[in-house]
């Protein structure tokens, strides 16, 4: 895993890759109403890691910040889920993964140039994939 | 033997009646609210029906008497605007353990039944009248307020509870999970429609009529949002207490734009009771009696598919003048008003159909009036309760509201004296409303 610290480690400088990952909250997180599959421990995971972690959820913003901080958890965005576009101009990151539940998180995703994994998926942290495939 | 629902005659839905002949002699008492949940876990003792019979014994104790005074029941069967069951589905697992069945399976799960409730509650041993008051609980207000002005039933329940099965509502499921439509949805939902979509289309034609827009209903919307967070009963406080600001209000995606998602309530499950009684037997009940000056009813005359803004604001305007005459009482009198506000942007119309908080004008004024203080301090507070906005759907909380501030003891009290409150749901031009007092004078 050394090389996928030091590739994390430089995602935030723009001199290395940058991963970014949004998460839907309702029926996603183990958090959401209803409860989805990614636990608070998956998170907190990717972002030690070094990823690019937030929500884009249809909770309104300051309701996903204050989720977040309940769960100590410092992130890096939150945002209504159209605003996908706005995080994405946000954030120079090599990648831009957002995990959902419905259909319309799918294709929001998709205009907005994410890739898009459905919940289900998300519980098996394709993501950490992402850092061995680009692992020197 | 069928349940039936109020005579005709019983509903005041037109001008030229004069004072009501009810008026101040049916009050309301007790008042029992269960606990909230998003969505129906399956298990019998967080199901409708449970809710509904811990609502109801709440308010027989709220009111401080015995289970063997109520006479009556009049109850809201349908229990959702969205997702049900098929009516033959059975029961869950465990559901025959907990509680006894009447003929239709459903009974207590996704529809509300009185039989099913007198079954499981044997302490009502003395119910002799049974009415439904379909759609909406504020018919099952006003038919239990006719009963027991025409001495049909002495002390009343008035129940609704609300379900709301797991998934997504409206989503894939029910109507929206067939290959066809019929009915009068073949005119809307065939092409996508969503629910909130003909509120939006008047709400723009309102906004264009009178120069307002979208972002003017932010005030009236984190107001509710605060009010509601006050009532410790409410979906809100009890699940998802963080507080709405102006700037999440307008963030909200478009659902049916100008109606973002913050402007559709959520469905949940709950359930609500209130004793209704007359005025003699409310001295021995143990709370301050609330007097029913008037309700009245309006429905849709429509011209085409859709309502338009002329139409509801005929429709809410005949709403005002019909509870006002039957009342005997002016816009002057108001103390508050509690219209429903599920979806938020047609709370306005029904405002401006009682020309609350009007310095004069007669419409087109609601959205200026949202950018003053229309708080529980201040001179005009709109929504006291929180609607459906701030506690989540039920089309109830408005008038339970009305009743609590009336009896001083709402979580949102108002601070001027709230000695007349108005509620009524749902759409504009669909609405059954009540005048509610603290005096029969």
């Amino acid at each position: 895993m050394g090389c996928v610290c030091r590739l994390a480690g430089d995602a935030y400088k723009g001199e290395g890759l940058a991963f970014l990952i949004s998460f839907d909250i309702d029926g996603t997180l183990e958090f959401g109403d209803p409860p989805g599959g990614i636990t608070v421990e998956m998170v907190r995971r990717a972002q030690q890691l070094g990823f690019l972690i937030g929500s884009c959820s249809d909770r309104f913003p300051s309701a996903q910040r204050a989720l977040w901080e309940a769960r100590e958890i410092k992130v890096d965005f939150v945002a209504a889920k159209h605003m996908l576009p706005d995080i994405r101009s946000r954030f120079d990151a090599t990648k831009y993964l957002h995990i959902g539940d419905r259909e319309l998180d799918q294709q929001l995703a998709q205009q907005a140039g994410f890739e898009f994994f459905w919940d289900h998926e998300g519980v098996a942290e394709p993501w950490l994939a992402w850092l061995e495939t680009h692992a020197d | 033997m069928a349940i039936p629902i109020a005579p005709h005659a019983w509903h005041r839905n037109r001008e030229g009646l004069g004072i009501w002949e009810g008026r101040g002699r049916v009050v309301a008492t007790g008042v029992g609210t269960s606990p909230t949940a998003r969505r129906w876990d399956e298990k019998p003792d967080t199901s409708m029906g449970a809710l509904t019979i811990m609502a109801i014994r709440r308010a027989i104790e709220d009111a401080g008497i015995m289970p063997d005074e109520i006479d009556g029941i009049v109850l809201t069967p349908e229990s959702t605007t969205g997702v049900s069951n098929d009516p033959n589905a059975p029961a869950p697992a465990g559901w025959d353990s907990v509680f006894k069945s009447v003929d239709y399976p459903q009974a207590g799960i996704t529809r509300g039944d009185i039989d099913w409730i007198l079954l499981n509650m044997p302490e009502l041993k003395n119910v002799e009248f049974r009415m439904n008051g379909p759609v909406c609980m504020s018919v099952a207000f006003t038919t239990a307020a006719e009963a027991v002005s025409r001495g049909l039933t002495k002390t009343c329940l008035v129940v609704r509870g609300w379900h709301n099965l797991g998934g997504r509502y409206y989503v894939g499921q029910g109507a929206a999970a067939l290959d066809t439509a019929s009915g009068p949805a073949k005119y809307g939902s065939i092409w996508g429609m969503p629910a909130c979509a003909s509120t939006a289309m008047v709400f723009e034609e309102y906004c264009n009529k009178y120069g307002k827009s979208h972002d003017m209903m932010a005030p009236f919307i984190v107001e509710e949002r605060r009010n509601g967070l006050m009532n410790p009963d409410g979906y809100y406080t009890q699940h998802r207490p963080e507080m709405m600001t102006v700037d999440d209000y307008l963030s909200g995606r478009w659902i049916a734009k100008p109606a973002n998602i913050y402007d559709n309530d959520l469905p949940i499950q709950a359930a609500l009771a209130v004793v209704f009684t007359t005025p003699e037997l409310a001295a021995h009940h143990k709370l301050k009696p609330v007097y029913i000056l008037n309700h009245a009813q309006t429905r849709p005359e429509l011209q085409g598919a859709v309502p338009t803004l002329n139409e509801w604001e005929r429709a809410t305007d005949r709403m005002g003048r019909m509870l006002y005459e039957g009342a005997g009482i002016g816009p002057e009198d108001v103390s508050f008003e509690n219209m429903y506000d599920g979806f938020t942007l047609f709370h306005q119309f029904h405002l401006e159909g009682l020309r609350f908080g009007s310095r004069g004008e007669k419409r087109g004024y609601a959205l200026d009036l949202y950018q003053t203080d229309i708080s529980i301090d201040g001179p005009n507070p709109v929504s006291p309760s929180g609607g459906n906005n701030g506690n989540g759907r039920t089309r109830w909380w408005n008038h339970r509201d009305c009743i609590l501030q009336i009896q001083g003891r709402s979580p949102s009290q108002i601070k001027r004296p709230a000695e007349i409150g108005i509620s009524g749901a749902h759409v504009p031009n669909f609405c059954d409303a009540l005048v509610w007092a603290a005096s029969a004078d």
